[in-house]
């Protein structure tokens, strides 16, 4: 894999920052998704920056899980445990990690994300998309309708 | 790149926030179309407006965002998507039980992901006659994890890897609004039930699993939870077995298929 170069394709591998790199950053990322949802929900700044806080909680537990763990997963299945293990109902104190989180909308904490996304595309990716032409966006288009419709259909039978 | 260079790179961090409250402020615009309506979400508006302050895509954006940010922005991709992914376990937790209920068919949906071949490779290779590369474009949606399959057993500059690369383009450039027009439009169709379309959304990537549960929440708000719940759990699972699926069933299969319908001579002339 070493002709993998990190500027194409960074979420092969995790970046090469440290846990307070990742803090830091996480931070920055939470006050543009405090504004992002003030702007967008009913919530207040107070609401918002109380749920961002405990969010923000989890990715660093998750985190740590990441690099303390043997097996390798990706950092954002650890993330995700850590919320779903917060949450669950036998959990105490899971009702007011509920509470607080449920000021922070989620579509909302998605957009700064797919902000960064369009200011990373790189030149590389843009000339494969031109080079590989319009068969390889016919067959990318197939392969995305073909995995969403084929889950669909496999759920939808044993629904 | 040094981490204090990420972190104090304000062109970029304020060019997103901008990007941001702009696309909040516009908000979901629906737009019906014959079968279904397309929903338009936020953060559909932001890549394209992340795009249009690309240097990369339009060149006059050089003055605000410069090589350095689009440097920066990479890594930055990832750590965004953590506190919605976060957000998203805890609508999975409380909603454990419906979870474990729905356990069998969340389970198999998993196998539907061979939607790739069925439906794509049969047209890459009779339809469009694409060479080994319809091997690295078919066999998977694409994501990080699958390149890193392709790079491991083919290497990235042959065929199957600029299959690969090239779908797993155009889905960065594109899936996004693609499973979110997916969702929509069959929502609103009515032909499969929101809990199936829900834990379809699980493709394996946080983005677009947020544009396809997001698009199905706002044409079902009723179901929001569920919804939510279905998709991020069945997104964990395909991060937890998408791997080995591809590995053990996906690529074996769709090297047996090129051996069956491709051509026999190794050629370049497909793309």
């Amino acid at each position: 894999m070493s002709d993998i170069r990190t500027d194409d394709i960074d979420l092969t591998e995790e970046p090469k920052l440290g846990l307070g790199a990742h803090a830091a950053a996480l931070a920055v990322v939470c006050v543009i998704a405090l504004v992002g949802n003030t702007v967008a929900t009913e919530n207040t700044v107070p609401q918002g920056l109380v749920g961002l806080i405990i969010l923000w909680v989890m990715c660093m537990v998750g985190m740590v899980l990441t690099k303390v763990v043997p097996f390798r997963l990706p950092s954002v299945a650890w993330i995700s445990a850590v919320g779903i293990l917060a949450t669950l109902p036998w959990t105490p104190g899971s009702a007011w990690i509920l509470d607080k989180v449920s000021h922070v909308n989620f579509l909302t904490l998605a957009t700064p994300c797919l902000a960064y996304a369009g200011i990373a595309i790189a030149k590389r990716e843009i000339e494969i998309a031109k080079t590989s032409g319009w068969k390889i966006a016919v067959v990318a288009v197939l392969v995305m309708t073909g995995t969403y419709v084929g889950s669909a259909i496999v759920a939808q039978a044993f629904l | 790149m040094p981490i204090k260079d990420i972190l104090l790179d304000w062109r970029l961090h304020l060019s997103v926030l901008v990007i941001t409250v702009i696309a909040e402020m516009i908000g979901v615009i629906a737009i019906p179309i014959g079968i279904g309506s397309i929903l338009l979400l936020p953060l559909l508006y932001a890549f394209v407006m992340g795009l249009l302050v690309n240097p990369n895509v339009i060149s006059g954006a050089r003055a605000l965002i410069r090589d350095r940010e689009v440097h920066a922005a990479s890594p930055l991709i990832v750590i965004a998507i953590m506190p919605f992914i976060a957000k998203f376990g805890t609508i999975i937790g409380p909603s454990m039980e419906k979870i474990i209920a729905a356990g069998p068919a969340l389970i198999l949906q998993e196998l539907g992901n061979l939607g790739t071949i069925v439906l794509a490779f049969p047209v890459a290779v009779l339809v469009l006659r694409m060479g080994r590369e319809s091997i690295g474009a078919c066999f998977s949606v694409a994501r990080e994890p699958n390149i890193a399959i392709i790079a491991d057993k083919y290497g990235l500059k042959s065929q199957e890897g600029a299959g690969v690369m090239g779908v797993y383009v155009i889905g960065t450039l594109f899936g996004t609004f693609i499973f979110a027009i997916l969702a929509s439009i069959l929502a609103t169709t009515g032909a499969f039930s929101i809990e199936a379309l829900a834990m379809a959304c699980g493709i394996g990537s946080g983005s677009m699993m947020a544009a396809c549960s997001g698009a199905l929440v706002h044409a079902v708000p009723d179901m929001e939870e569920q919804i939510l719940a279905l998709a991020g759990a069945s997104n964990v699972l395909t991060y937890a077995t998408g791997l080995y699926l591809c590995v053990f069933v996906a690529l074996p299969l769709t090297e047996k298929l090129y051996d069956l319908l491709g051509r026999k001579e190794p050629s370049k002339a497909g793309a």
